[in-house]
């Protein structure tokens, strides 16, 4: 796999815990990943397994108490200025968030006027390409509330597309929508990841694991038990916690 | 940019039912008329709601119409003080012969039946003298070439021409009327005319003793006009201020009030009066005898001073608390003798020697200190002073002394100690409103419900108090609540702090403290000085900022942390994300109790008159302090808030309505 590109994402030997009111909880042990340039990688893992918390740490949403990642080539610890490579990663959550009082377009607009210092016109016509990439033109002037979860994850994803980033984290992003919006949002991340996005995917959507993924990786506790193919993973998994995992999934 | 046309452009509706979307069932709740009605309003342009403003505005200026006095004046029972206190003194300056005419019972004539005898009268006119050569000359005018250009007057307006016969042509100084001037009370007033009455007509009797000086002058009537009228003898009066002597009652920075022996009661305020006297108890006492209590059967000789009044003296002595030894006595065991003395000075000199054992003194004010600077001056006399002066602060006979007044009018009867005088009569004055020229201090006089007029400079006052207060307290509790958000130990203490100790200090001492430490403060020490108003805006801000800051504290925090978390995973900086994400959801959300704030700052600007500020209560209070009237005055005032409080809540809840976002 390497050969002779710079891994874009970094992660070495990351430890990670949280002081809550029942004591310390190690979110992440030791966890080493490496994703090369337009590699879409899946993370898969029962719940609580320091999937999101992984996540969360590429964008620095989280500190990590111990270790080292160095994204795009910068390292997050001592970063200077962490939203210019928060720019660099777009995120795209469970639960959307998307602004609830500006409309489609204005959510896709603000952080490329705020951010990028785009001019208007340009913004809103970037954001009109979007929309009509993730398949929803004619929604520009709705607001979230208006808008089934399916198209609300499409509008987000396009947020945070507009920012063109190098890397996008998707955090689940299938898990609260009905089983008939996932399939829209699955079609817009598969475009994706054919047009050569680096991509992280923390979800137990198989089918798009197998179709787009490079690499599947399972977390437990707070480690990574395995990775591979995800083909090779899904069908033939190494590890016993994996089995049970996927037999419970499947 | 944040704005992104939400407020005016309408979305587009879903076509698909969104999931969100609740399934209509019978339990949808009818909407109430009001409800309808207020979405109707809230769906208005916002051009149409300055037009609804500029509505109300026209309503209150109708309400201030004469229209609407005359229906106050039916409605209540005293019509004449209702209104007559209510409008200050009016100067109209016009020309004169066209514009004066004589209010004729209830019928108002027409400026024509012009009465020109008033002129010379109670109408002050401004005589102006004029040189220069006769350029041409009318049976009516003369017109006057001089050097700044040329006049021309009115023949019947001329008061002496020198030489009086000049011809066209010739050298001539002239002296005509150029302008009157009428001074009164506004009456009445309607589109076309005003009615004015000038003076008061009142009829004073008093004792004739209390003349310092008189003048008569005689007026004497055009025997032209009418060859039987009477010349009028016109005397002024300058009046010694009334002496009142009766029970104390009250006694205060602004007042005194009396109860006269004919249980009525009577109030002074303090710039009306010359001195009060009010009677001071100084006790001396001798020496030797200071220390000494009064022993079983002895006597306690007691000094006074000849004409004093010894008794009200012991009564006040009575109701000390702590009477000097020799003075005490057990009940019943001791004899009192008094000993009279023609002056001050003889009775010390005995207390001294031990002739009485001590003086009691009385005196009515101007002489309370004599006692203490002759124990002063002679120190080895033997006298001592028991306390200081004690005044009076209630239930003792005082003396008020008001001031000397002058008074014009004609005498109505004399009798060898006392004099009536009616003041000169009052005179209606019609004036046509196209014939003035100028009026100055047309404001009117004290607000009230018949006056609302008199109200607008407490409404403004009350109003821009309000807005920039309430603008400040904002900007304070935004950026406070910013604070109190913050993750830093240090700024979340300071802000903490801030609002902990105002919002546990009433408001009316963070007012006092605006006007009275933090004011003089910045005066001292910087080159700034704060008006009266800034005080209290400045009071009112800090004090309402710690709400304010909770409101926005609780607002921001509202707000999920996913908010938070997705525009920070855009590249978006905290201050950007707060500004451009939070903020603008937080304030929907505080929208609400923000409304009740300003609300409640209109009421409490009520407080700010402790800082001497006209507002509206203040008017208020100064009309029920000119006519007793606390019904009528409270009223008006309530009336007032209440108006501008309701207006500001339908304003608050359209604001809320506009910025509620589509479902
Ligand atoms: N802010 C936090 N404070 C305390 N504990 C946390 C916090 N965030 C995560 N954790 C804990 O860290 C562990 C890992 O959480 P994480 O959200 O990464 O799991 P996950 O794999 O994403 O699970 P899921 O599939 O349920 O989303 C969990 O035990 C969780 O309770
Ligand atoms: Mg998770």
């Amino acid at each position: 796999m390497n050969n002779g590109v710079e891994p874009i994402i970094q992660i070495k030997n990351v430890h990670k815990h949280f002081h809550t009111l029942r004591g310390t909880v190690y979110a992440l042990r030791n966890v080493s990943l490496n994703v090369m340039p337009g590699e879409v990688v899946v993370i898969v893992g029962p719940s609580g397994s320091g999937k999101s918390t992984t996540l969360r740490c590429i964008n620095r949403l989280e500190t990590i108490d111990g270790g080292e990642i160095i994204v795009d080539n910068i390292p997050l610890k001592g970063a200077r200025n962490i939203n210019k490579v928060r720019a660099e990663v777009g995120m795209v959550f469970q639960s959307f968030n998307l602004f609830p009082d500006r409309t489609a377009l204005g959510n896709i607009v603000l952080a490329q006027r705020v951010v990028r210092r785009r001019r208007r016109a340009e913004a809103v016509d970037k954001a009109h390409d979007l929309l009509a990439k993730v398949g929803i033109p004619e929604k520009a002037d709705s607001y979230p509330a208006q808008l089934s979860g399916g198209q609300q994850q499409r509008v987000a994803i396009a947020r945070a597309l507009a920012m063109d980033p190098k890397i996008m984290l998707f955090d689940e992003p299938t898990s609260a929508l009905d089983p008939e919006m996932i399939k829209e949002v699955l079609d817009v991340m598969l475009a994706l990841a054919k047009e050569g996005m680096t991509m992280v995917v923390v979800s137990h959507e198989m089918g798009f694991a197998r179709a787009a993924a490079d690499r599947a990786v399972f977390m437990d506790e707070g480690r990574i038990v395995e990775e591979d193919k995800p083909d090779i993973l899904f069908s033939s998994p190494s590890h016993k916690r994996t089995k049970l995992f996927l037999s419970k999934i499947l | 940019m944040q704005d992104e046309s939400r407020l005016t452009e309408q979305p587009s509706p879903t076509e698909a039912p969104s999931p969100e979307d609740p399934p209509s069932d019978e339990f949808v709740p009818e909407t109430s008329t009001a409800d309808k009605i207020f979405n109707w309003l809230a769906g208005l342009p916002w051009w149409a709601i300055i037009l609804a403003v500029v509505a109300v505005a026209v309503l209150y200026s109708m309400f201030t119409s004469a229209a609407y006095q005359n229906v106050i004046r039916f409605l209540t029972d005293d019509p004449q003080r209702s209104t007559d206190d209510l409008f200050d003194v009016v100067q109209i300056v016009g020309e004169p012969a066209m514009i004066i005419g004589h209010f004729t019972g209830e019928t108002q004539d027409s400026v024509e039946s012009v009465i020109t005898e008033l002129l010379t009268e109670v109408i002050d006119s401004s005589l102006v003298t004029r040189a220069g050569f006769i350029e041409k000359e009318t049976p009516a005018t003369i017109t006057v070439q001089t050097d700044s250009g040329s006049v021309t007057i009115p023949k019947d307006r001329i008061k002496r021409m020198e030489p009086p016969d000049a011809a066209v042509g010739s050298d001539v100084e002239i002296s005509y009327i150029d302008r009157v001037t009428v001074t009164g009370t506004l009456t009445e007033r309607d589109d076309d005319t005003m009615t004015v009455r000038t003076v008061d007509e009142e009829i004073q009797t008093f004792a004739t003793a209390r003349i310092l000086n008189e003048e008569t002058s005689v007026i004497a009537c055009d025997k032209n006009a009418d060859p039987d009228c009477t010349d009028r003898e016109v005397v002024t009066i300058l009046r010694e201020g009334e002496i009142v002597t009766g029970t104390l009652t009250t006694l205060s920075q602004t007042g005194v009030s009396l109860q006269l022996p004919d249980e009525s009661t009577r109030e002074f305020r303090r710039a009306e009066v010359e001195y009060i006297h009010v009677p001071t108890l100084t006790i001396a006492l001798n020496e030797a005898q200071a220390e000494e209590p009064v022993a079983e059967g002895q006597e306690v000789r007691i000094g006074f001073v000849d004409g004093t009044d010894i008794t009200a003296a012991l009564e006040q002595l009575d109701q000390l608390e702590d009477i000097p030894v020799p003075l005490r006595y057990s009940e019943g065991s001791a004899r009192v003798a008094l000993v009279s003395y023609p002056d001050i000075k003889a009775a010390l000199e005995a207390t001294g020697a031990g002739d009485v054992a001590g003086l009691v003194y009385l005196d009515a004010g101007s002489e309370r200190w004599a006692v203490a600077d002759w124990v002063d001056a002679n120190p080895d006399a033997g006298v001592v002073l028991a306390s200081e002066p004690r005044e009076c602060t209630r239930h003792c006979e005082i003396t008020v002394k008001m001031n000397d007044d002058e008074l014009t009018g004609t005498v109505t009867a004399r009798s060898a100690d006392e004099i009536s005088i009616r003041t000169v009569d009052a005179e209606y004055v019609v004036i046509d409103r196209d014939k003035i020229l100028d009026n100055r201090r047309m404001e009117p006089g004290v607000c009230a419900l018949n006056n609302l007029r008199g109200c607008n400079e407490g409404i403004f006052l009350t109003l821009r108090v309000t807005f920039l207060a309430y603008g400040l307290a904002l900007a304070i509790g935004l950026f406070v609540g910013l604070m109190r958000v913050s993750n830093n130990p240090v700024i979340y203490a300071i802000s903490t702090l801030y609002v902990e100790v105002i919002r546990g200090i009433p408001l009316l001492v963070i007012l006092l403290y605006a006007g009275f430490v933090i004011s003089p403060w910045i005066r001292d020490h910087t080159p700034v000085e704060l008006s009266d108003e800034w005080e209290a805006i400045i009071g009112l801000a800090f004090g309402y900022g710690a709400f304010i800051a909770e409101i926005f504290r609780a607002g921001i925090q509202s707000i999920s942390r996913g908010q938070m978390e997705a525009a920070r995973s855009l590249g978006m900086s905290y201050p950007q994300a707060m500004r451009h994400v939070i903020l603008p959801q937080a304030v929907r959300v505080v929208l609400p109790p923000l409304g009740n704030d300003f609300i409640a700052m209109l009421k409490d600007s009520a407080l700010i008159s402790v800082l001497a500020l006209p507002d509206l209560l203040q008017f208020g209070r100064l009309y029920i302090s000119r006519t007793f009237r606390a019904f009528e005055g409270y009223n008006t005032v309530a009336i007032l808030y209440l108006l501008m409080t309701l207006f500001l809540s339908l304003l608050v809840r359209l604001i809320e309505r506009r910025s509620r976002l589509p479902q």
